[in-house]
């Protein structure tokens, strides 16, 4: 399974965690994992940029493709368009942010609309393939630096950990979002096309423009993590955007839930841990990383958190019959 | 109108009008085609020719939220519920066209969305109660019995304040006690909400009880259309339900 395909992506960050040792007090503990601690949180971000989609019943393995042209956009503008010596500022960072977020949304109108005429499994193929095509060109092109991608982008932060200070607030505001979301006018529309498009579309909601909507929103949030991402890895190239990250953010949203924002976070935060949970296993690891996946594939074939999940609580606590 | 599915003729040059504030019967067997001109009035199937007016407007061709923005709501007659979702969010859902809330809006709360989340929620539950499921808000709609499906299809189809309501065998799956209730029930909403009606039956006694005018198909014409009593009394409608499947 691919949950370890984060892998290779930083050398000396992965050795950094290499060199743990149980005997750590807790600082050392959370210097040792900042990065994974980061990682994770980024990766939890990334399920619920393909929730999003999912939430009107789209399925879209298009995140990899923003999250690669956000982290361009991040690595090109820190640069190239604004070099700076010494600490990058981080207003830098989130005006980098902005724009990536903005292009992103610009691309998924126009991916979008055609795109989203397409039901099912031809969806996530035309995703797929649309990944596809922007890793070649990513590939291809000068200004993202060919098939070496771009080094040395500056970092806005002293350290791995401290990433968490722009990642962690960001997480918490976007699962605030989508909490909000679900329980809004729009969210609702996105979850009536999901339960049932046709019926939907006869009670008055516009399914291709819901559809759309959500799409732009899941593709703004895989652009603006893309963007955080390319500081944090310190290089970006077009390894970055790929099938396997596709498949990777689909675990996330398959394993963790698909039917509650809590689910994706839930396994974007697990499915990144795993495998370095099983470190001590060595080569067994993947073995093992994969067979849990499977388990818990079959037998929570809703995911790990489902709605019933929090109401079985609340219904308890209400004196529901 | 008339609709081709392939070969099958399943509407054949059917043509009526139904009048601002009747409840109108759309009677015939089985496959006569009643299902599918529902499906055309309300654009989820184009037709193959023909044209469908509605207050005057040509409404040939458009989607079917836009007709239903329009004022015009159906029920299902294989219950089409958004079934994951509890009787509450069923009704709030169709309120859809009557709110504008964006995406900010209602996410944060801003401006009229809070107070039009609560009209919502208010009006959800109001309709429920005029189905008599009041006590059943929070329940998942897949859960429900075949008859209180079928008052929920109804609940979530008044939602969007329509004009004309469609319903496409609403007595199917009731039992005989509820039959009964449903047509003093579908009386009682046409007065509330100034309503026009059109039915699709198969119980007879409840077509004939109830409707100003029916239109009878068979085999996807039509064969019949008058006063209920003119109707029964038709030799055409006599043979193609002694010939048909009642
Ligand atoms: N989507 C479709 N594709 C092919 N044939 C259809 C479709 N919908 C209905 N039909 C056919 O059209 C005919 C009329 O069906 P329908 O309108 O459902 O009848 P009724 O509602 O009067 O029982 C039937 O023969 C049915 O098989
Ligand atoms: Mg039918």
């Amino acid at each position: 399974m691919p949950a370890g395909a984060f892998y290779g992506q930083d050398p000396t960050k992965q050795n950094e965690l290499a060199t743990y040792f149980p005997k750590e007090t807790v600082n050392d503990f959370f210097n040792q994992y900042g990065f994974l601690i980061v990682q994770m949180m980024l990766q939890a971000l990334l399920g619920l940029s393909t929730y999003l989609p999912l939430m009107a019943g789209q399925l879209s393995l298009a995140s990899p493709g923003f999250y690669a042209l956000g982290g361009y956009i991040a690595a090109v503008i820190s640069t190239k368009v604004l070099p700076v010596s010494g600490m990058y500022p981080v207003q830098y960072l989130l005006l980098e942010m902005l724009i990536a977020g903005v292009a992103s949304a610009v691309l998924a109108v126009i991916v979008g609309v055609p795109a989203l005429r397409l039901r099912g499994i031809y969806l996530a193929l035309a995703t797929i393939a649309f990944v596809e095509i922007l890793r070649v060109v990513s590939l291809n092109l000068e200004i993202t630096g060919g098939a070496v991608g771009i080094f040395g982008i500056p970092q806005p932060f002293q350290n791995s950990l401290a990433y968490a200070l722009l990642v962690l607030p960001l997480l918490l505001i976007v699962m605030f979002f989508v909490y909000r979301l679900e329980r809004s006018r729009i969210g609702r529309a996105f979850i009536a096309i999901r339960e049932d498009e046709l019926a939907a579309d006869a009670m008055g909601i516009n399914p291709t423009y819901h559809k759309v909507l959500a799409f732009v929103m899941g593709a703004i949030l895989a652009g603006i993590v893309g963007a955080i991402s390319a500081h944090f890895l310190n290089t970006w190239n077009a390894r970055q955007g790929t099938f396997d990250a596709s498949i990777n953010s689909l675990a996330y949203v398959l394993i963790g839930g698909s039917r509650t924002f809590v689910g994706p976070v839930m396994g974007g935060l697990i499915l990144t841990a795993l495998p370095e949970i099983l470190r001590d296993l060595k080569d067994l690891r993947l073995i093992v990383n994969g067979l849990l996946l499977t388990i818990g594939a079959i037998y929570l074939p809703q995911g790990l958190i489902t709605p019933e999940l929090f109401k079985r609580g609340s219904g308890r606590k209400a004196g529901k019959k | 109108m008339t609709r081709r599915f392939g070969g099958l003729i399943a509407v054949n040059e059917v043509s009526f009008d139904v009048t601002s504030g009747e409840i109108f019967g759309l009677i015939g067997p089985n496959g006569a085609g009643k299902t599918t001109m529902f499906n055309l009035m309300t654009g989820l199937t184009p037709p193959s020719s023909g044209n469908l007016t509605y207050e005057g407007r040509n409404i040939t061709g458009l989607p079917p939220y836009k007709i239903a923005q329009m004022g015009l709501a159906r029920t299902f007659q294989n219950i089409r519920l958004f079934g994951n979702l509890s009787a509450l969010e069923n009704v709030k859902i169709s309120q859809h066209v009557h709110t504008g809330s964006g995406v900010w809006a209602g996410v944060l709360g801003l401006g009229k969305s809070k107070s039009e989340e609560q009209e919502v929620e208010h009006n959800a539950f109001e309709l429920l109660e005029l189905v008599g499921m009041g006590d059943k808000a929070q329940d998942k709609a897949k859960n429900f019995s075949y008859g209180d499906q079928r008052r929920l299809e109804i609940a979530r189809a008044l939602a969007l304040k329509p004009k004309v309501l469609l319903l496409d065998e609403p007595a199917a799956g009731m039992n005989p006690n509820e039959k009964g209730a449903l047509s003093d029930f579908i009386r009682m909403v046409r007065e509330k909400f100034d309503l026009t009606v059109i039915l699709i039956e198969h119980h007879v006694p409840l077509v004939m009880g109830l409707c100003d005018r029916i239109a009878v198909l068979n085999f996807g014409q039509l064969i019949a259309l008058g006063n209920p009593s003119s109707v029964a009394h038709d030799p055409a409608v006599i043979e193609a339900y002694l010939g048909g499947d009642e």
